[in-house]
């Protein structure tokens, strides 16, 4: 990693447990670590969820990009850490010396704009059964990420809970269960408590093609 | 090494949905980028100027092409792998930085466009969110974690309506983390622990002697409120009803008063909404959440219609609140602005 010394006054650190900032929280700074492991996580339903674990030099926050948008998840230390802080006003100072940290926010962004986008075409959809098809669909996108769910054939085995779906799809979770019930009589799901098997992916692709010509 | 090539007019670069490992440089010609818009799902032309990149976003991000790169005129272009790019990229830092500028405007774009489908109440979500995870930690013995968000919340909504309670339980965290340490003594707020331990004196209606057990009436309070955060507006806004009816304890009836007005004002009924909340500034003209009563009566107008009504109220929040960065001040602000000022 390239020297950083000249940044010190962005550097905070944080002890083993604190939190950095809480899902929720307005918050207007993004972080660089530099030293120690961060974990990412989210409240769903009665259960904290483990998102991610980060370590240096990876970056997170970086939807503080959006002004007043609240923290989607819980980042807390893990380790003794030391951060590096900065926001939208400077992280130009910083990103300018720094080609391997700019470019690093320049693929985290790449990948946000793409799961926004994702998501409004989810969103878009006006029939809930269409809606969460397609979160399966987006999910099975993304099953090079490490933790994603395994996959045999069309069948897809999905690490994720009805809150989930619900949050991504943008319903209630009671819709969502209501949906995923109906699905799982036909057959073409599989509920377990923390997992979601799709027993044939492409059913559920045709599915959501045919829902979205219509619109 | 970046290799240059050079396509004839009325060929093809690549087609949306193809597979994108490669990032472009216009040189000479005349190409166009077409993509369908997600909002509109009309068609977008973009020409490509010289010396600008294009296929960046799906290359960097392992995704499928978005758009189509159509050659209207015979041209040449420079073609770099990822990792060419990424070396060529970081010794030209000022080209990151432009990109940067350009992603981190589209990624407001689509997050705003992402925000209006989902059609969230502007009413409190991020505040009782930020209440709700300090609840969770409280709830789950993790003191330090409470104490964090219950001060933050502090910090952000200080006359928040649950601002009294997160006081509370801020006190409570640090008198638990003191006593106890992290993740050990008994749940303060009721869970199994606690359920464990009264079971003796089940459904006898008896108040629990615990210091921090919420009176009957507040669970009723907290019960609504977190039907209302599941965005059940009308479960939520008979139960804030019943709370004012019973008026057992001032301090519930005043908040479920101002929260009843919200579910009406979250349930699209904009007239009951200002009948309702008339019927507080008239009752209780010194309620604590006045300026944001008043706000939402702006709020009511405007939605109606009525943007003479609703500039009155955006003011008169701005005349009567001492407290300089209220959320209903800098709303009322914004609000009053967008009508184009008083």
């Amino acid at each position: 990693m390239s020297d950083l010394s000249a940044f010190m006054r962005f550097a905070k650190s944080y002890q083993s447990g604190e939190m950095i900032f809480s899902e929720y929280e307005p918050g207007d700074s993004f972080y660089l670590i530099q030293s120690g492991r961060v974990k990412i996580t989210k409240i769903v339903g009665a259960i904290e969820k483990n998102i991610d674990i980060l370590q240096p030099p990876e970056i997170f926050g970086e939807m503080a990009i959006l002004e007043g948008a609240p923290r989607s998840a819980t980042a807390i230390a893990m380790d003794p850490v030391k951060v590096l802080e900065f926001n939208r006003a400077n992280f130009e100072i910083l990103m300018m010396g720094n080609p391997q940290i700019a470019l690093r926010l320049l693929k985290l962004f790449t990948k946000r704009i793409y799961d926004q986008k994702r998501r409004f075409m989810i969103l878009k959809l006006e029939d809930p059964q269409a809606k969460v098809a397609d979160v399966f669909l987006m999910l099975d996108e993304t099953q090079g990420d490490p933790g994603a769910g395994q996959s045999v054939g069309d069948t897809r085995d999905f690490k994720v809970t009805v809150e989930d779906v619900a949050h991504w799809a943008g319903i209630s979770i009671q819709d969502a269960q209501t949906v995923l019930g109906h699905f799982s009589n036909q057959r073409r799901v599989e509920m377990y408590q923390d997992r979601i098997v799709v027993k044939n992916i492409m059913d559920f692709q045709r599915f959501v093609n045919s829902r979205r010509k219509k619109t | 090494m970046p290799k240059a090539l050079v396509y004839r007019a009325n060929s093809v670069i690549y087609f949306q949905g193809d597979a994108a490992d490669k990032v472009y440089v216009m040189q000479s010609g005349r190409i166009c980028l077409t993509s369908i818009d997600i909002e509109t799902g009309k068609e977008i032309r973009e020409i490509i100027g010289m010396g600008e990149f294009f296929g960046v976003k799906s290359a960097l991000g392992h995704y499928p092409r978005e758009e189509n790169a159509a050659v209207l005129q015979d041209s040449n272009v420079l073609m770099f792998t990822v990792p060419e790019f990424e070396a060529f990229a970081s010794k030209n830092t000022r080209i990151i930085i432009k990109m940067l500028k350009v992603f981190s405007n589209q990624l407001r774009r689509v997050h705003k466009q992402v925000e209006n489908l989902m059609e969230k109440p502007i009413a409190g979500g991020a505040e009782n969110g930020l209440f709700r995870t300090g609840e969770y930690y409280l709830r789950n013995r993790m003191y330090s974690q409470a104490r964090y968000v219950f001060s933050r919340y502090l910090v952000y909504y200080p006359t928040g309506k649950l601002a009294d309670q997160a006081t509370k339980y801020l006190e409570l965290a640090e008198a638990s983390l003191a006593r106890h340490g992290d993740g050990k003594g008994p749940s303060p707020l009721g869970g199994p622990a606690i359920a464990e331990e009264n079971s003796l004196a089940p459904d006898l209606g008896m108040r629990k002697k615990e210091p921090s057990a919420l009176s009957d009436v507040a669970k009723e309070y907290y019960n609504a409120v977190s039907l209302f955060s599941q965005e059940k507006y009308t479960d939520a806004l008979n139960v804030f009803k019943n709370v004012i009816t019973q008026g057992d304890d001032p301090e519930y009836t005043n908040k479920a008063l101002y929260d009843a007005g919200r579910c009406l004002f979250a349930l699209g009924q904009w007239d009951a909404a200002i009948k309702h909340l008339t019927g507080i500034v008239q009752s209780a003209p010194k309620h604590p959440d006045m300026s944001d009563i008043l706000f939402m009566m702006g709020q009511s107008w405007e939605k109606k219609g009525d943007t003479q009504r609703a500039k009155g109220f955006y003011s008169k929040v701005l005349s009567m609140s001492s407290d300089d960065d209220s959320s209903a001040r800098i709303k009322s602000k914004k609000a009053l602005n967008a009508l184009g000022g008083a």
